[in-house]
């Protein structure tokens, strides 16, 4: 398959034309970072390297291996509505870092490079304050993974204080091995998926996070990812333990700069919650959705899952999904715990040919366990937009509840919504109920709004964005704000 | 003794002589001894000193020390009540009192679950029947909120039901044609159209034609004991005086009994009880005549307690 | 019959995802039946799938041309594997109807599989499906809708519905929409659940025996399915009594 995406004149053509369609994409810039790249291509000397390169123990090595050699049994998957380009995995770098630089005494000695990035990036004021170190304001570390390494971390002392663990993963595979073994890929297995499996041979950086038990993490713990690296395809890691009886509200965010090639991105985050222990985990993801011809754009193959473990726990997926060209991701919960509940809020909104494929799945194995799904999905321009879910619900599970909530909203005549609903039960006192429904934007509502002084894309964004209201007021505050903005800018030119 | 009680009640008797609430405490405490004594002044004691009232000839339903709990939360401590063929009964009280419980306690709704204390319907042991077999014995419950169920037909559903009564105690099912002859009769007691039984059971009925429907039901199905769990709900005044009207009708009889449970006197305007009993806390707290149900709808539940 | 339709489906093919596929390969290939209904005309059809044992499967590719009504009523009750897949395509105007029930118990398998295509504008499609499954039987529907490019006014709506009587049994379901036109009103819903307690009680405080209780309820339950059919009391009374044996 690798003869079918060399590099061609037609190609690098189009990476031309998308280089200067810059100004189309508000976020599409670069900076110039030097790099260190792992050797072109994917083989066991890519893996060692790269396990080499981050001082790893031998028995993450060894992981790593036994996942690669299981890798290049499988095939990726076809069954999504996605019509995805073969990908060349020889084709790419998997290992990119900034040069090695002394370890950071504060936050003025982050290089002043990545400080504009994160400018140009938008973080919310809440938490520029933060990285500026204003008195008073709001709580909210920031652990920037930038272009795959972490390179500073922001109140570690305080978290530290409350025995929180927020670190890379890879500081953490160093400094806290026995608690990354006992979950690293036990929520996720290396075997899962075709993607998962890549994942775990190539990750090369992501966050550890551990809140021990009884404690509320005293701040919203916020990760800003970012490709920046040209052919670097980025594999994060997460992976969150929440200890009975505690609390941590995580957010991601996700830009990308312009882009002159598909890009690969297969993130697998795993979540741990015990009893009575919540996790919030909150995703913007606004990676560059490609040119209005459909040209370039970010692959987003992405693996995330919460184990319910403990009774009364209960995880909370919201995402807003409006970047990348294609993404196939499923934020699922396995609810083993009594009582436990797991939660799905996404807006997904795709646009000119971007494809989504993205949805949930609750796995209730656990007595009087619950979830609920809210998916909206919006499709304009040329874009398919599919909600695939699973709801199921085992034998021995007495007393369990699922109500799920499928709204497809499209905008104009040439795109595509999809809804995909799995319902599979075995337990005679569930109770399941789904519904969905579709519609389109009026040419009344747009009229009246317009009529009373909003431009047609105002109005086009404060409908959408009263579609999406049930899934944007699950987010925290400061992300409410920009997913309600990303939801206009994604949608501009879409309806005229 | 100078008094002739022939022909009373025990409860007649009792509260004749004003001892009823005395008797209903010491029932509720246990005390044999003191019990017989009160009992002796009306004429009457217990031959069975064993277990209480199991002569059946005393009373045709008879609640001792009744506990009971909804999702482990206790809701009736140690209700004690006797109703006696020929009576009707009244039972007030604040909400979350522990009424409708009782109703469903009677009826044997699952889920709610008898921790202590016995019950008997014309001497046999309620609690030990199950719900349809508890209809069958005569019992008839008249819900606040009657269930919707569609698909199933009034006509379908009632002669099924009374035919599954019938049978069980040893009558021949009725004909089609008998049955609607009875459903058309009862219908007209309480000025319901009969079409309306031909459609799904309480599918797009208003709360009144629900409540008249309830009643409709009773009459074809012709109970020993009602107990009606606020009947006069949700019913306009023309409703409330038919409903009263058809209750009289069909129940007001020397071999029958109701039991209303309600929260206002407007309903006893036209079902006059012999008894009015106030339930609070999960047992009954006092007990006394008509003239008890005006005292409460003047004074409210706290002067009374 | 092309080829691919000759080659025995794996449950990779999203339409024999829960399927019985060793039962199956003793009745396949399955040969389609064409059932067309010309502009204009209205047609109806009672399927009753009752075989004592062994695997039926059967295949209906329906066209409806435009104006065309057919209104499909099935009443799947087995063999051990009963399929009945049926694919309907819907010209403008069209209207079409399925109304199903499938009542299992043992180890049966029971599935209908539908694929409802509305492949011009202002068509209607309406589908009611009710299972009701116990001891160790599966029912499952897998139905999708798809709206091509252009066909504005599609009024469609699933209405999806599964009873289950032993914690042994299991419901499966699938109601997906594909759509690909904006003016479109698509629904669906689906529950899986057990009787309602409250109106067993109801029914039981008014004499019933708590089979008898059940056995209405659940009638009632499948009734929606055959309401309005021709045949609507002779589904109605087979259903029954297949009920009357599960309980």
């Amino acid at each position: 398959m690798s003869e079918d995406v060399k590099e061609t004149p037609e190609r690098d053509q189009a990476a031309r034309d998308a280089a200067r369609a810059l100004e189309t994409y508000e976020w599409g810039f670069s900076s110039d970072i030097e790099q260190e790249f792992a050797p072109k291509g994917l083989s066991e000397d890519t893996v060692r390297f790269i396990s080499a390169k981050k001082n790893e123990p031998e028995w993450m090595l060894e992981w790593r291996l036994k996942a690669y050699r299981h890798w290049l049994t499988m095939t990726a998957p076809d069954w999504a509505k996605l019509n995805v380009p073969p990908i060349d995995y020889q084709d790419a770098y998997y290992y990119a870092a900034p040069k090695e630089k002394p370890k950071l005494g504060s936050l003025d000695e982050v290089d002043p490079e990545i400080l504009r990035v994160y400018e140009k990036l938008g973080i919310p004021i809440e938490e520029q304050k933060v990285l500026a170190g204003v008195e008073g304001a709001r709580r909210v570390a920031v652990d920037a993974v930038f272009d795959s390494v972490s390179v500073a971390t922001t109140f570690r002392a305080e978290l530290e204080a409350a025995g929180v663990i927020f670190r890379s993963i890879s500081e953490a595979i160093r400094e806290y091995p026995d608690q990354v073994k006992k979950w690293l890929g036990k929520v996720v297995p290396m075997h899962d998926n075709y993607f998962s499996a890549l994942n775990c041979a190539v990750f090369s950086d992501g966050t550890f996070v551990y809140i021990p038990e009884g404690v509320r993490c005293p701040m919203e713990l916020s990760t800003y990812f970012r490709i920046n690296a040209e052919n670097t395809g980025q594999f994060e890691r997460t992976l969150i333990i929440a200890e009975k009886g505690s609390y941590v509200s995580y957010l991601e965010g996700c830009t990308a700069p312009m882009r002159d090639e598909n890009q690969l991105h297969a993130a697998v985050v795993e979540l741990v919650a015990m009893d009575d222990a919540e996790i919030k985990y909150s995703t913007v993801q606004n990676w560059y959705p490609g040119d209005a011809q459909g040209r370039g754009g970010i692959y987003n193959f992405v693996t995330k899952r919460a184990l319910c473990q403990g009774k009364r726990s209960k995880v909370s997926w919201t995402q807003v999904e409006t970047g990348s060209a294609i993404t196939w991701k499923y934020p699922s919960c396995v609810l083993n715990g009594e009582d436990s509940v797991g939660e799905f809020y996404s807006v997904a909104v795709t646009n000119n040919f971007q494809q989504a494929d993205t949805g949930t799945k609750m796995i209730h194995n656990g007595r009087g366990s619950r979830s609920t799904i809210i998916s909206k999905g919006i499709s304009a321009g040329h874009s398919n937009n599919t909600y695939r879910g699973l709801v199921r619900v085992a034998a021995n599970a007495d007393g369990v509840r699922n109500f799920t909530q499928c709204d497809s909203l499209l905008l104009g005549q040439s795109c595509g919504a999809h809804t995909v609903p799995y319902i599979e039960v075995k337990n005679p006192s569930a109770q399941i109920e789904h519904e969905a429904t579709t519609s389109k934007i009026s040419d009344g509502q747009l009229f009246y709004a317009m009529q009373r002084g909003l431009g047609q894309e105002e109005a086009v964004a404060l409908i959408v964005n009263g579609f999406a209201k049930e899934v944007l007021q699950q987010l925290p505050m400061e992300f409410a704000v920009e997913a309600q903005k990303l939801l206009g800018i994604s949608l501009e030119g879409s309806v005229g | 003794m100078a008094n002739d009680y022939s022909g009373m009640t025990v409860n007649e008797r009792l509260f004749g002589a004003g001892l009823l609430d005395d008797y209903d405490r010491t029932r509720a405490q246990g005390d044999l001894t003191k019990l017989n004594e009160l009992l002796a002044k009306v004429g009457l004691r217990f031959e069975n000193g064993s277990h209480w009232d199991l002569d059946p000839s005393f009373y045709m339903l008879n609640i001792n020390n009744l506990h009971a709990t909804v999702a482990d939360k206790p809701i009736l401590k140690g209700l004690s009540l006797t109703i006696n063929a020929g009576e009707v009964h009244a039972i007030m009280g604040p909400n979350g009192a522990g009424k409708s419980t009782l109703g469903y306690v009677l009826g044997g709704r699952p889920g709610y679950e008898v921790t202590g204390g016995d019950v008997t319907f014309d001497g046999t042991d309620l609690l030990a029947l199950a719900p349809h077999e508890r209809a069958a014995a005569g019992l008839f419950l008249g819900f606040q909120y009657p269930v919707e169920i569609p698909g199933v037909s009034f006509v379908q559903f009632l002669r099924e039901a009374l035919n599954s009564q019938r049978k069980a105690r040893g009558q021949a099912p009725l004909s089609g044609g008998e049955f609607l002859k009875l459903a058309r009769e009862k219908a007209a007691l309480l000025r319901m159209d009969m079409d309306m039984l031909k459609r799904p059971v309480n599918v797009g009925f208003s709360g009144g034609e629900k409540k008249r429907a309830e009643m409709v039901q009773m009459g074809i199905l012709d109970p020993t004991l009602a107990i009606l769990d606020e009947t006069d709900s949700g019913l306009d005044i023309d409703a409330l005086r038919i409903c009263g009207e058809g209750i009289n009708a069909i129940m007001r009889k020397p071999d029958k009994a109701v039991l209303l449970i309600t929260h206002y006197q407007r309903l006893l305007d036209y079902v006059k009880p012999d008894f009015v009993h106030v339930l609070a806390g999960g047992r009954i707290i006092k007990t006394g005549g008509p003239e008890l149900a005006l005292q409460l709808e003047e004074e409210g539940y706290e002067a009374v307690a | 019959m092309n080829l691919a339709a000759l080659s025995m489906p794996t449950k990779s093919d999203e339409a024999f995802r829960y399927a019985d596929l060793t039962a199956l390969a003793g009745v396949w290939p399955v040969e389609p039946e064409e059932i067309t209904v010309p502009a204009g005309a209205s047609e109806a059809l009672s399927i009753v799938q009752d075989a004592a044992s062994g695997a039926v499967a059967r295949q209906l590719v329906v066209t409806l041309a435009a104006d065309a009504i057919f209104d499909l009523r099935i009443l799947n009750l087995g063999g051990a594997y009963g399929r009945i897949a049926v694919d309907a395509r819907l010209g403008e105007a069209a209207q079409f109807t399925l109304g199903a029930a499938q009542l299992g118990s043992g180890d049966q398998v029971l599935e209908i599989v539908t694929q409802v295509t509305h492949a011009a504008p202002d068509a209607v499609s309406r589908q009611v499906i009710r299972s009701v499954l116990a001891g160790h039987a599966t029912g499952t529907y897998l139905g999708k809708v798809a709206v091509a490019r252009g066909s504005n006014g599609t009024d469609s709506e699933q209405s999806v519905r599964a009873m289950l009587l032993d914690r042994t049994a299991t419901a499966n379901a699938k109601p997906e929409l594909e759509i690909f036109a904006d003016d479109v009103k698509c629904a669906h819903g689906c529950a899986v659940g057990e009787l309602d307690a409250m109106g067993l009680f109801y029914l039981e405080s008014r004499g019933l025996p708590p089979e008898e209780a059940k056995k209405l309820m659940l009638q009632a339950f499948i009734a929606e399915a055959f309401s309005g059919a021709a045949e609507e009391e002779k589904l109605q009374s087979l259903a029954l009594k297949r009920l009357g044996d599960m309980l």
